[in-house]
């Protein structure tokens, strides 16, 4: 585990008990390396994810979420994936009017086998944050960015 | 006897069985009309119905639950009604619709920023040819089109969708939406897009008429915006914490929102607040094929699933 | 008292002047709002049209910081954390310029409350007496105004440090306490001594052109007497949808609520403007909640203003009259006629 070297950025993660949680831990079981940007968070279900846990995450500083859940038609409770198909479909699409760029939050679904995939998903998700840089923090100083450029439109 | 005059009497009529009826009457100026609330006959007789009556009244209705109360719509309030029935909000045996063909209702606010203020409004004469507003000694005219609301512009529900009394012709245009107003401020670059929201949300004076004007807004005392326990938002009157209520608002509507304006129409400080749903409204009508407040029993396509989704692709890597 | 005229051309110059020693307050169109921001260089001030928001947060601050803390862990002692507690007051010298003599005049209502003899609210204070106001005098009134009913006037100078009056070519300005004669001292200004007749003839006007106001010496009795009737207020409030524009944007409304937001280790006192008409306002800890209703909530509101607080403040209604809440109310809900309706209901026989 490397420490924080500044260079990296803040990446939340969403990850559901029963696949994506325990194809993280394969991945760190098969001691394969990877970018150490993403803080995971442990959830039930992809289905208990409210879309407003990423919102918050990312209007309060994250640079990426991520959320990984079991595959569709793998779902431990059945159907919460499901659910959660249709709403982080809907979120993803929401972003835009934002303002906020809508590559910086994604959703994907990684069994508890899948430690390689697990590596491939952090890995190209962390790449991808990393080109998009740090997101722009909703402080006063991009508020005064954000008058002046209403003055001149 | 005109359509208003019959609309009255059909009121009456059905008035011993109901509470209250909820109509309109004229506010404290020519220019405002205001939620009228009657219980007798002579009530009834201040009831209007012109393009000045721009509140949905199926605001109130969730509130009045358990009483027997009859609602005056327009064609787009009605849509609320179907929602409120399909959430099971409402009960369908305690209302009773009244209805007439709308052709469109003014937004006070376009008047606003053509006339400069509104503090002087003498009179107003309002059809949906033309609205003539005197202010001042002189009087100014609008085409309508040029001051109506702009949902009004792109309607396809002129004629209630469900209503147990309907006065006149129903009138069964349709205007085509396509979601222009959000193509366009889409168009314009992301810094642009974030830009906007915080310099219109930093005026935000988090009164929540947004919220309270809301049809759909149904948690009404309990909404998380004043909850310590959860907490998802602090009470600071930072612009990120007013906008972030926003997206809150906007993402609780997502699939049932009837787009009728009103937490547009309520803002005392004027942003543009139904840009944001009627932006999940374009994405959900592309994804599911759904609008909501149209059918009676379908169900709220983030409270549903399919196995296989139309248009969903899988996310792969 | 100094009289001077200031030249159209000379107003953003003028406040670009005050700016230097001054946080300077003034009127500026944001979107469809009239807002009050601190001044900005170049920029002329909204004069003409009257404020969407009142100017209370000038002196009452929306949200005020009142104290920031923050918890570190003793190193020698691992059981022992300290405490570093730092208490805000804003002392800095403030002025507004440009809102109407109501607007001012709302902060009387405050003081009688945040300035009194036993109790001192001491962030109050600390701004409300480092805080000028330079008012505007309304020429005509709107449809919604209605100071004259309540004790004030378009040209009102009870809560005035220096008054404007507009003419065709610029202002002229009068100092009103002595705190405001400095604020003349500009050689931006000049002599107004000859404009005064004008300015005179103008303000007469202005009052004439109020229409005549009822008699409401009998609105805190009968606002009181209607306590115990729910009818009344039930169908008064019909129409409320609970939301608290008016609450926010009236110059007179002074509650707040005080919470703690904490993130980890650190964090800030907050005090943030409360508002009656909210089912939380009076929510006690138990779950009891007093005014359960909205019909409960605006009879607090209208008896607040125009009954209980005269009861105790020598008979000032704390309404000043700007008409904000009936203009912004979403539904239109009208102050005036719930007190006319009030001072008209039948006296409720004895049972």
């Amino acid at each position: 585990m490397s420490a924080n070297t500044g260079s990296e950025l803040k990446i939340v993660g969403f990850l559901c008990n029963w696949c994506s949680y325990g194809g993280a831990d394969t991945a760190g079981v098969g001691r394969f390396q990877q970018p150490t940007d993403l803080r995971i968070i442990r959830v039930p279900c992809s289905g208990r994810i409210d879309p407003l846990f990423v919102l918050k995450s990312l209007f309060n500083g994250a640079d990426g979420v991520l959320v990984s859940g079991c595959h569709p038609r793998d779902c431990h409770y059945a159907e919460g994936n499901f659910y959660a198909r249709r709403r982080l479909e809907v979120l993803k699409r929401f972003l835009p009017i934002l303002g906020i760029d809508e590559r910086r939050f994604e959703y994907t679904w990684v069994s508890a086998s899948e430690g390689q995939k697990w590596k491939t998903v952090v890995q190209t998700f962390t790449e991808r944050i990393h080109e998009l840089g740090p997101a722009p923090k909703l402080d006063q100083c991009l508020m005064e960015r954000a008058q002046a450029m209403a003055m001149a439109v | 006897m005109s359509n208003l005059d019959t609309l009255k009497a059909k009121i009456k009529e059905r008035l011993p069985d109901l509470d209250m009826v909820v109509g309109w009457e004229q506010g404290f100026d020519p220019l405002r009309a205001t939620p009228l609330f009657m219980r007798t006959e002579e009530d009834v007789d201040r009831l209007i119905w012109n393009p000045l009556c721009v509140h949905n009244l199926a605001t109130y209705l969730p509130g009045l639950k358990g009483r027997k109360v009859g609602v005056v719509v327009k064609g787009c309030d009605s849509r609320s009604i179907i929602e409120l029935l399909q959430e099971k909000l409402i009960n369908r045996d305690d209302i009773v619709v009244f209805s007439m063909p709308c052709e469109g209702v003014v937004s006070v606010r376009k008047i606003q920023n053509r006339i400069g203020s509104l503090d002087y409004v003498e009179s107003v004469e309002a059809d949906t040819g033309t609205v003539k507003v005197t202010v001042d000694g002189s009087s100014q005219s609008f085409g309508f089109p040029d001051v109506a609301a702009s949902k009004c512009g792109r309607c396809q529900y002129h004629t209630a969708l469900l209503s147990d009394e309907f006065v006149g012709e129903p009138n069964n245009e349709k205007a085509e939406d396509d979601y222009s107003d959000v193509t366009s401020f889409e168009a314009r670059p992301q810094e642009e897009r974030l830009a906007f929201w915080m310099t219109e949300m930093q005026r935000c004076i988090q009164c929540y008429a947004c919220r309270n004007a809301c049809p759909l807004c149904v948690c009404r005392d309990h909404c998380v915006a004043q909850s310590r326990d959860p907490h998802w938002m602090t009470q600071e009157n930072s612009t990120q914490n007013k906008w972030f209520f926003q997206v809150i608002h906007a993402m609780h509507l997502a699939g049932r929102c009837t787009e009728c304006g009103e937490c547009e129409r309520a803002c005392p400080v004027g942003i543009p607040l139904l840009l944001l749903k009627r932006k999940l409204n374009k994405e959900i009508e592309e994804l599911f094929d759904y609008k909501a407040g149209t059918l009676i029993d379908s169900t709220p396509p983030l409270q549903a699933f399919k196995v296989e989704e139309d248009n969903i692709n899988e996310r792969g890597w | 008292m100094a009289v001077k005229f200031l030249a159209k051309d000379n107003l953003v110059p003028w406040l670009a002047e005050l700016a230097e020693t001054h946080r300077t307050i003034v009127p500026k169109r944001e979107g469809e709002a009239v807002v009050f921001r601190p001044f900005a260089k170049e920029e002329a001030p909204e004069l003409s049209a009257r404020p969407t928001e009142s100017p209370k947060s000038a002196i009452f601050p929306q949200c005020d910081t009142l104290m920031s803390f923050r918890y570190t862990k003793d190193e020698e002692d691992p059981g022992k954390v300290l405490l570093d507690l730092r208490e805000m007051k804003d002392e800095s010298p403030a002025v507004v310029v440009g809102c109407r003599s109501c607007d001012a005049a709302g902060f009387n209502t405050f003081d009688r409350v945040y300035m009194t003899d036993k109790i001192t609210d001491q962030n109050y204070r600390a701004r409300r007496e480092n805080t000028l106001f330079v008012t505007i005098i309304c020429e005509k009134p709107a449809t919604t105004c209605f100071c004259n009913w309540v004790g004030g006037s378009p040209t009102d100078t009870s809560g005035a440090d220096v008054r404007m009056t507009p003419l065709e070519d610029g202002w002229v300005l009068e100092s009103i306490t002595e705190k405001g004669e400095p604020l003349l001292s500009s050689t931006l200004l000049k002599d107004g001594d000859d404009r005064a007749g004008d300015a005179e003839k103008i303000r007469q006007q202005a009052k004439e052109r109020m229409p005549e106001a009822p008699d409401l010496s009998e609105a805190p009795g009968k606002v009181l007497a209607l306590f115990e009737n729910n009818d009344f207020w039930e169908a008064e409030s019909a129409k409320c949808i609970s939301c608290g524009a008016c609450t926010y944007l009236c110059p007179t409304c002074y509650c707040f609520n005080i919470t703690d937001e904490s993130s980890g280790m650190e964090g800030v006192r907050l005090r943030t403007w409360d508002n009656c008409m909210s089912h939380q306002f009076t929510m006690e800890a138990s779950g009891h909640n007093p005014r359960p209703t909205k019909a409960h909530r605006l009879k607090n509101r209208v008896g607040h203003k125009f009954s209980y607080y005269p009861n105790i403040h020598d008979g000032n209604i704390s309404c000043v009259g700007c008409g904000r809440c009936i203009k912004s109310c979403p539904v239109s809900v009208d102050i005036r006629s719930i007190v006319l309706h009030a001072i008209a209901a039948p006296a409720e026989t004895e049972k």
